[in-house]
């Protein structure tokens, strides 16, 4: 009896444990499920996880995926680490003023983000007839519904992030390092190799991985932009459950799987880096 | 040494903000604008806003959204602070478990997220085949992280267990501690996450597209319908979408430095 | 006649026993102190008796009732957390009328109440201000006459002084025992600072992993330690092997006992004393010194032991380095104690 109204309190969890049963827990059993479930032969097995290895179209969304995230991620590093590096330098006032300017700018993404840069740079766009008329050769005959324009587009939304998440890491500099490392004969030099580029490296290998992950997932920018006439692993999973062909869970649980691991991946080693760069009292 | 650093800082952040305030400029002025075509815009005029303000489905998709992000965010909020409960005062151990059950979303994003939940309940013969319905769930799924870390952050730093313990050494039973000490010291910080969270449901595609698609147009399904038909219109909504998306991450801004201030 | 009595008490935490069964009487109106190292239980037993931690074993009796498994809002008990602990969202006066709102007294009296509470602690005028905007010490002032407002039977104070710096703390120090004379209060008091403990206690409960090692009163503990442990937590005590010693003095100690004895109770000369009958007569020399304030400690070194001799500081009366000096070691001022 005692024991039991001691365990009343935990009631409160239900309400909780329903929803993430329901809507996270479930979901990713049935796809699990359906991921192993054979689209031809109806049995439990790899089936799908090899026919999607050894089709074209499946292969080429995997390695579209990673290329665009990954490229578009360490363009949008090298960016936001200068970016974040002459915020630091600036005032308070530049600095206050560049927060707004990243943080508004990186709640810009999705379609309307899409819609602006074919605004932009789209058959017809303004940069891409000034191209033309003036023949500078990168706008000239610019194809945004390709490689090349969600190349662009990806790394646009990655800057305002990547530099949003290194300032704490600038911010984490202290000048008594620089005047220890003066102190101790260090030159302009050595103090960024020897001590800030090691100090920073958890931090912009993390934010790489968060980079990635934000990429991988992105859906709407590239939906937007090419349908789902492109061969990239967001495009071709959600094109199995929507559109006018027949839904294929198979095909489509197998292909969110890779992409699941993917993101796992990336998740798991910014977990890693960030534990070791932020070290704070927590009880829960 | 500092002057030449801080005039090329100056120029590099310059140059920076006007590229990442481009498309939206660009956006801005094509949407006022008749015609833009050889460099100069020109033929000044409001008809695109004209347009979208007198039309129903615009007005219908902005109460959507609203609805979308309220209910979920505040649905959301209420069932950690239950379960939160048991964690900060019943079983801190729980709080492992928690951590991880809400980081998984961070992994899913929207994709996957919205074709699991199509994939689980579409062909179910219940109320959860309900596409509504489904749409409130997997919002409040996508949320939970952000949410959590920030009701985590807040509870660590203002030390809950040890106040909960105080409280509880003055006379107070658990429950009311936890709701008259925790709760509104905790309330600023939860304020600040669920904005942020707000922004996240108001920004979002792929969920409502996937899962409710023209059932039930949210903001960004309407604008993606209208790309297709009138550009001018399009342009209306995007600035309104970022206007609004830009009052929110300003509030959200001013929150946050008036913690910091303290 | 004894108010709060612990009765075989035991706490683990997994496989490691924290509390091994504790039995402690406390008598009404004392202050007590539990003093130990960090990690020796000191806190958990004061946990054990607010009701924040479950014991595993054993019965916990305030007042001739048993309280063990009561819930910690109802023990009527006031404590004080090393943090400070108070509620960021209420004003100090809010803090302290917490607890006279649980217990639904009116308005008038809980005004009352608070008002006399902030004139005990010195913080009168400071009703309306927020914790954060408070020193350190002020808040642990307001922390105290929150948890003394309610007239709680037991006062407990969890290392309340380590998070203040020195100077406060001797004001503190002294607040806390005046509040516990005015108002009679039973007041346990958990510290791991030795000073803090001789100063402010009735008894002082000398703990050691899980266990009550010694108590008594503080010259009682200060001056007879039982056994190694208590006197090299306490009073700085030399520690010298016994056949070191017996062969240094002459004095018969048994196999596996080790001599301690306290820096202050050694005499050093230049000459040999002629008063020898109650001393142990040792030349040696002096190898360095440290000044202490008041006292200057010595190291002196005797064939291949060392000493440390504590002397009131006068400048001229110090003993250079390396020079050949006496020392003089009452008899009864050595202790033997036997070894673990």
């Amino acid at each position: 009896m005692k024991y039991l109204s001691k365990k009343i309190p935990y009631i409160a969890l239900f309400p909780f444990l329903f929803v993430v049963f329901c809507y996270e827990f479930l979901p990713l059993v049935e796809l699990a499920i359906s991921s192993l479930t054979g689209k031809q032969s109806g049995s439990i097995g790899f089936e799908n996880f090899i026919r999607i290895f050894t089709t074209p179209l499946y292969q080429k969304s995997i390695i579209n995926s990673i290329y665009i995230s990954l490229f578009s991620s360490i363009i949008g590093l090298i960016i936001a680490f200068l970016a974040a590096h002459f915020c630091h330098e600036s005032s308070p006032k530049v600095q206050q003023r560049m927060a707004m300017i990243l943080n508004m700018t990186s709640n810009f993404s999705g379609i309307p983000l899409a819609f602006a840069f074919m605004i932009l740079m789209g058959n017809t766009g303004i940069l891409t007839l000034l191209g033309k008329n003036f023949s500078i050769p990168f706008l000239d005959g610019f194809n945004l519904y390709g490689t090349d324009g969600l190349m662009i587009v990806y790394i646009y939304f990655q800057i305002p992030l990547a530099t949003i998440l290194l300032i704490p890491a600038f911010n984490g500099i202290k000048p008594q390092w620089k005047e220890a490392a003066i102190i101790l004969n260090a030159n302009s030099f050595n103090y960024w190799v020897k001590i800030i580029i090691p100090y920073m490296i958890p931090s912009l290998l993390g934010t790489l991985s968060v980079l990635f992950a934000n990429a991988l997932a992105a859906y709407a920018t590239a939906y937007a932009i090419v349908m789902n006439n492109y061969a990239l692993l967001a495009l071709q999973i959600t094109s199995k459950y929507k559109g006018d062909v027949q839904i294929d869970k198979a095909t489509g649980g197998a292909l969110a799987i890779i992409l699941i691991l993917l993101m796992v991946i990336a998740t798991v080693i910014n977990n890693y880096f960030m534990k070791r760069s932020v070290k704070g009292r927590s009880i829960i | 040494m500092t002057r030449n650093n801080s005039l090329l800082s100056k120029i590099f952040l310059i140059i920076l903000s006007c590229y990442l305030l481009l498309p939206f400029v660009v956006t801005l002025v094509y949407s006022v604008f008749m015609e833009w075509t050889n460099g100069i815009p020109s033929g000044f005029t409001l008809r695109n806003y004209t347009l979208l303000f007198s039309d129903i489905e615009f007005w219908l998709s902005i109460g959507r959204t609203i609805l979308l992000c309220t209910v979920s965010v505040l649905f959301t909020i209420i069932i950690l602070l239950l379960a939160m409960y048991v964690v900060v005062v019943e079983n801190n151990k729980l709080g492992n478990y928690m951590q991880f059950i809400c980081m998984i979303p961070y992994a899913l994003q929207g994709v996957i997220l919205s074709i699991s939940v199509i994939s689980l309940y579409s062909t179910s013969e219940s109320i959860l085949s309900n596409r509504i319905l489904m749409l409130f769930g997997a919002y409040s799924i996508l949320v939970l992280p952000y949410i959590y870390q920030g009701i985590r952050n807040c509870m660590n730093s203002i030390d809950a267990k040890m106040l909960l313990e105080a409280a509880q050494m003055l006379g107070c039973n658990k429950f009311i501690a936890y709701i008259k000490i925790i709760l509104p010291n905790i309330i600023f910080g939860l304020l600040i996450s669920a904005l942020l969270a707000e922004s996240i449901v108001f920004g979002d595609f792929v969920l409502a597209n996937n899962i409710t698609g023209n059932n039930y147009q949210n903001v960004q399904v309407y604008l993606n319908k209208k790309m297709f038909t009138s550009s001018g219109l399009s342009s209306a909504i995007v600035v309104v979408i970022f206007f609004v998306v830009f009052a929110i991450t300003g509030f959200l801004l001013k929150l946050q430095n008036y913690r910091k201030k303290g | 006649m004894c108010y709060i009595s612990f009765n075989n008490v035991t706490k683990n935490f997994g496989n490691n026993t924290v509390l091994n069964s504790i039995n402690l009487e406390i008598k009404k109106g004392q202050l007590v102190t539990l003093l130990g190292p960090s990690g020796c239980g000191k806190s958990t037993l004061l946990r054990c008796l607010a009701g924040l931690e479950q014991v595993s074993d054993g019965t916990i009796f305030i007042d001739n009732k048993n309280v063990t498994n009561l819930a910690p809002n109802k023990r009527n008990i006031g404590m004080v957390f090393q943090q400070y602990s108070l509620f960021p969202n209420m004003t100090v006066a809010q803090n302290i009328a917490f607890g006279l709102k649980m217990q639904k007294k009116s308005k008038e009296e809980i005004n009352k109440q608070v008002q006399y509470a902030l004139e005990l602690v010195e913080l009168g005028g400071k009703q309306n201000y927020y914790p954060s905007s408070l020193s350190g010490g002020q808040q642990q002032r307001v922390a105290l006459a929150r948890s003394i407002v309610t007239k709680p039977k037991v006062l407990l104070l969890d290392e309340p002084l380590s998070a203040i710096d020195a100077k406060l703390r001797r004001s503190l120090q002294y607040c806390i025992r005046e509040i516990h004379e005015e108002m009679d209060l039973t007041t346990i008091f958990v510290t791991h600072d030795q000073d803090e403990a001789m100063i402010m206690s009735d008894v002082i409960q000398l703990f050691n992993a899980g266990k009550i090692e010694q108590s008594g009163s503080p010259v009682n503990v200060y001056t007879s330690p039982v056994s190694i442990f208590a006197a090299s937590f306490i009073g700085n005590y030399n520690q010298i092997n016994g056949t070191e010693f017996s062969q240094l003095t002459g004095m018969a100690v048994q196999e596996n006992y080790t001599i301690v004895i306290r820096p202050e109770t050694i005499t050093l000369t230049k000459n040999k004393p002629d008063f020898s009958d109650n001393c142990y007569i040792l030349h040696g020399t002096v190898l360095g010194n440290t000044p202490r304030g008041n006292v200057l400690r010595y190291k002196v070194q005797v064939n291949d032991t060392i000493f440390r001799v504590d002397a009131l500081f006068r400048s001229f009366h110090m003993f250079e380095n390396n020079s050949e000096i006496f020392l003089s070691i009452p008899k009864h001022d050595c202790l033997a104690i036997a070894n673990n």
